[in-house]
């Protein structure tokens, strides 16, 4: 038991200084260290579905290494493409509810890169700049990590949210707000509004039916009027 | 002319969703099904507007799932060798269980790098990173490593 809070030490103690300049990385927060070094021993842990992992860490030698998955060999041959498809996709990449639990300051410093990118994007977002040009070039951005508010909608009690936008569908938005809660708010039939330094761009929901990473390479055009 | 300066939007949207990537992992590395997202959205950007990435962003990505490739967190790097000298750095997603291999020879020299002069009278814009010539030869061992090596790409996005 004493070997291994030693050797804890070891692992939690900082960079030494002379190491930081050569090696040119700096020591991370003890908070930051903590996640790192759970989500790393929950990914090396070899998985074992009746020990849960306080007790092993507590009671047993742990092995770190991960067991490589056997190859199945059936698929081989067959000249399918790499890719997952759709179910097991369906499986895998759901957002999880655990993130969820996550908090909103968790998710600041991407509002913060966010806000970053804009103002690159517009050369600087002075008060100067033409609003036209801006919101062409909005059309085309991205807007994940934006803060975003719901300010019209046919539905009633969507109005007012607020949040960090964290994902993006095809027909869904999915925010986090400040009191830490996930919510999915569909774009058909609201208007949304963006803020960044003073400038205020209004997003209708209803133009925006697309995904994310086709959003890019679609032509807009100018098709009827929207009453909300 | 507008025609670069549309790419270049969308080039700014690519890097700036790798970062995304970065910065999400940094703060939970549990996360990864959200940077798993952002790197897929990144991907289809590239894919629609058939933008060419630099080979140091797209050895980061998983080409099955999508997701960033960290080493230690996401993924395992280890130093193979096949059956003679030639060693290889072999990278496993963690998630789905993908390797890519890479070889590790210092005298080896990427196609881009290679046809410099190519390269620049097509003017093409520098993608996201700036391209890094460095052969890669990570070693592999305990957590440390790893974490500074995440480290390092947190200071760098």
């Amino acid at each position: 038991m004493r070997t291994i809070s030693l050797s804890e030490a070891l692992v939690r103690a900082r960079i030494p200084q002379d190491l930081v300049k050569v090696l040119g990385v700096e020591s991370q927060s003890s908070s930051k260290a903590e996640a790192f070094t759970q989500a790393f021993l929950k990914n090396s842990i070899q998985q074992h579905a009746r020990h849960d992992l306080k007790s092993m860490l507590s009671h047993k030698a742990v092995v770190l290494g991960y067991s490589r998955p056997k190859k199945d060999k059936t698929r081989r041959n067959s000249k399918k493409a790499k890719g997952l498809n759709a179910r097991q996709k369906r499986a895998m990449k759901i957002f999880q509810i655990k993130p969820e639990h996550q908090r909103y300051e968790l998710f600041l410093p991407l509002h913060e890169l966010w806000r970053q990118y804009i103002i690159d994007l517009c050369n600087g977002l002075k008060p100067t700049c033409s609003p036209q040009s801006v919101q062409q070039k909005l059309l085309k951005a991205d807007f994940h990590g934006a803060i975003i508010t719901v300010l019209r909608s046919k539905c009633p009690s969507y109005v007012g949210t607020t949040g960090i936008l964290v994902q993006e569908f095809k027909h869904v938005f999915k925010i986090i707000t400040k009191e830490d809660r996930l919510k999915v708010i569909p774009k058909r039939n609201s208007v949304f509004t963006v803020e960044i330094n003073g400038f205020i761009s209004h997003i209708y929901g209803s133009k925006f039916e697309q995904r994310a990473g086709e959003r890019s390479a679609k032509r807009f055009k100018v098709r009827g009027t929207l009453d909300l | 002319m507008a025609h670069l300066l549309k790419d270049k939007e969308a080039y700014e949207r690519l890097n700036y969703l790798y970062q995304a990537a970065h910065c999400v992992l940094s703060q939970n590395p549990e996360n990864v099904e959200l940077a798993r997202f952002y790197c897929f959205t990144q991907r289809t950007v590239a894919r629609r507007l058939v933008l060419k990435q630099d080979p140091s962003v797209k050895r980061t990505l998983c080409k099955k799932c999508s997701s960033l490739l960290i080493p230690g967190v996401t993924a395992t790097t280890r130093q193979r060798r096949k059956n003679s000298k030639i060693r290889f750095t072999v990278m496993r997603c963690l998630s789905c269980g993908q390797s890519k291999t890479l070889l590790n020879n210092p005298d080896y020299c990427l196609w881009v790098d290679r046809p410099e002069a190519q390269l620049e009278q097509q003017k093409q814009p520098d993608p996201g990173h700036p391209a890094k010539n460095q052969p890669k030869d990570k070693k592999p061992d305990g957590s440390k490593s790893s974490e500074t090596s995440t480290a390092q790409r947190t200071v760098r996005t």
